[in-house]
């Protein structure tokens, strides 16, 4: 009994502990690198910073299927918005600063928009989410023409591939290793997140709204309310991890930014233990989850093995950290 | 109960444990002709996943390429998109590469990584899809525009000047753009030429086959399609014969396909020619890659171009046999 609720409560951490402890013995000193361990929490920090919004949405009882496209619609504002003001006299700093608030601004409109139609509107969040799939990545594509917006500020890609310097650490590339902005915006939401879910009234509701809409609507909760301020901010997130994409990238893609971010995000969250059904789950398990799945990528460049195996190899670790969390009684 | 989901995690780490020991396998028994001393030198060829024929070519040639350099550690990756392809370089020089031969997914995204792996001192090939800022010590690409304009000369030669003409575009990049403006100022330059529809087929079969479906219900002849791409005039093909309109028209695809070339060399008369551009020459990028860092990267850039373009060709009946590969995937 013990054994099992261990399990079910820090599975997702077991799962991760088993696949580094594998990766230490096969590879040693290549994988404890300091930049290894590095590129695993910041080179799918994005998909991380939505994950963490898309932990409270599904708590709440929702979901989000329009994120990635969400992702590449707030790039091509960001990136605009950037070349725009690259062609006046604003600082570099002032000029990416704006163009990430236009970027979180259009997402949280975006997500917004999601959650009215799906709290007022009645309307599944599958299927708003499904429209907002479509609807988002064709803004996307219309702005950028079908293509790449490419962005006209150095200092962005900059930014992009700057950060905090770790004392005393030898890089591969000559000079110390850089922790990314990326990967501390990555944490930082998520200990934000956090504390907000645990630590506030706003995230007893979530909870609430998530575990029994009606109770909580007996217990003068206003659940549209909170439906809707969670999409949102899952929206204002989306912003945030476009402008970090776009920085990476020095541009957009938007034909192929944010491609699959939807499942990657939703995959990262069920791994961490959050409940599909809502009511339950946690964030932290979330940013395991997202770290496992940069862990997987990892693992196969590491080795010879053909790519295409790394589907498979994701849908495993996704089945076997979710079966050995069903520990708990079986019909909750 | 326990006991199975246990297990079930034993199976999940044995698996990849088999995955990982493969590897090493095909890694030390290929490793039997390396040099006598000196450090094994480590290359990663990162090119995109095969979503269509000629990808899934890349990906053959690149595997044979890198066979018969043995004395080399190679990596291969594939990347569905810029992000995965970005973190899978940004593995590869944490794994110590010394070389990485790059198709990129898209030009933009790619530019501040091969950037930043440049000024790590990692030695960068880039093949067929170039970077936005000169960052790849050599770049080896498709002429392009010979590539267009040859194909237009063809057409315009077998038509006899007169014809009404369909145009297939690729994906909008640097390689259709330089295709379809040179076949363009050919076409303009002949006046008995009409280009009745114009529109991209993305380099996809499924998406050339709906395009042409719409343009043979809009206009009742058409003479000949430009479809600058193999797979975009198998599906203009299929789309012709759904409407049974694939007689008394022709077609001139591109990059030559194994199957096409099998149909020039048989005098078919949808396909009378068609234009190289092989996926082989991510083969020549591994190459270089390989021949560089043998006689040592510092001497050997002094001499190795900067940008090298390989000339394509028109494949009739009387020289198919040439460029027929029934062995390739492509």
């Amino acid at each position: 009994m013990k054994w099992r609720n261990l399990l079910a409560q820090y599975g997702a951490l077991f799962a991760l502990i088993v696949l580094f402890g594998y990766n230490v013995a096969t590879r040693g000193g290549e994988f404890l690198q300091l930049e290894n361990l590095r590129n695993l929490i910041s080179q799918n920090a994005a998909v991380g910073v939505i994950a963490v919004g898309m932990t409270l949405v599904i708590i709440a009882g929702g979901i989000d299927l329009s994120v990635g496209s969400m992702t590449a619609m707030c790039g091509a504002f960001a990136i605009l918005t950037v070349n725009k003001l690259a062609s006046g006299h604003m600082s570099p700093g002032a000029i990416m600063a704006l163009s990430a608030l236009v970027s979180i601004g259009i997402g949280a409109l975006a997500g917004l928009f999601n959650g009215f139609v799906i709290a007022y509107g009645r309307v599944a969040a599958f299927v708003v989410t499904l429209a907002g799939l479509a609807g988002f990545r064709s803004i996307a594509l219309v702005l950028g023409q079908g293509g790449e917006i490419r962005s006209s500020l150095p200092q962005l890609q900059d930014f992009g591939f700057g950060g905090v310097a770790i004392p005393g650490s030898h890089g591969t590339g000559g000079g110390p290793v850089i922790l990314y902005w990326s990967a501390l915006v990555f944490l930082l939401v998520a200990v934000a997140t956090s504390f907000v879910l645990n630590r506030t009234r706003f995230g007893r509701y979530v909870i609430a709204v998530g575990a029994n809409p009606k109770a909580a609507e007996y217990s003068a909760i206003n659940v549209q309310t909170i439906r809707v301020a969670v999409f949102a901010l899952l929206g204002a997130l989306v912003g945030l991890a476009a402008m970090l994409q776009a920085a990476k990238m020095n541009s957009v893609g938007t034909g192929s930014e944010g491609l699959y971010y939807e499942l990657d995000a939703i995959a990262a969250v069920v791994i961490g233990g959050t409940s599909l059904r809502g009511g339950r789950g946690n964030v932290w398990g979330t940013v395991i989850g997202v770290i496992l799945l940069t862990l997987i990528t990892n693992m196969i460049s590491a080795s010879n093995i053909d790519t295409n195996w790394q589907g498979l190899v994701r849908g495993i670790v996704i089945l076997v950290a979710v079966l050995i969390q069903r520990g708990r009684p079986e019909n909750e | 109960m326990k006991n199975w989901k246990l297990s079930l995690l034993a199976i999940a780490a044995l698996a990849l444990a088999g995955c990982q020991t493969g590897s090493d396998h095909s890694s030390t028994a290929s490793g039997g002709s390396g040099p006598k001393s000196g450090k094994r030198f480590k290359v990663g060829v990162s090119i995109p996943a095969a979503d269509h024929g000629w990808t899934a070519g890349v990906k053959y040639w690149a595997d044979q390429a890198t066979k018969a350099n043995p004395d080399i550690d190679w990596n291969i990756q594939q990347a569905k998109n810029p992000n995965e392809q970005i973190s899978q370089l940004e593995n590869m020089q944490t794994q110590g590469v010394d070389a990485v031969v790059i198709l990129a997914t898209e030009s933009a995204p790619l530019t501040p990584i091969a950037e930043k792996l440049h000024g790590a001192g990692v030695l960068i090939i880039n093949v067929d899809r170039g970077f936005t800022k000169p960052v790849a010590d050599v770049f080896i690409e498709g002429d392009n525009k010979a590539f267009g304009r040859k194909s237009a000369e063809y057409m315009v030669q077998k038509l006899g000047g007169n014809g009404k003409i369909a145009i297939l575009e690729g994906i909008p990049s640097t390689v259709n753009t330089d295709r379809v403006s040179s076949a363009m100022a050919v076409f303009k330059a002949s006046p008995g030429i009409q280009i009745v529809a114009q529109t991209s087929g993305m380099w996809n079969r499924q998406k050339a086959e709906q395009e042409m479906t719409n343009i043979l219900v809009k206009n009742p002849q058409i003479d000949a399609v430009w479809a600058s791409d193999d797979d975009m005039a198998l599906g203009a093909e299929t789309a012709m014969k759904a409407a049974g309109r694939d007689k008394n028209v022709w077609m001139l695809g591109g990059a030559g396909m194994k199957d096409i070339v099998k149909r020039v060399m048989d005098n078919d008369a949808l396909f009378p020619a068609d234009i190289t551009y092989p996926p082989s020459m991510i083969g020549f990028g591994v190459n270089t890659a390989a021949a560089v860092l043998r006689a040592g990267k510092e001497n050997a850039l002094k001499y190795t171009p900067r940008h090298i373009t390989l000339d394509v060709d028109l494949i009739t009946p009387d020289n198919a046999k040439d460029f027929y590969f029934p062995d390739s995937i492509y």
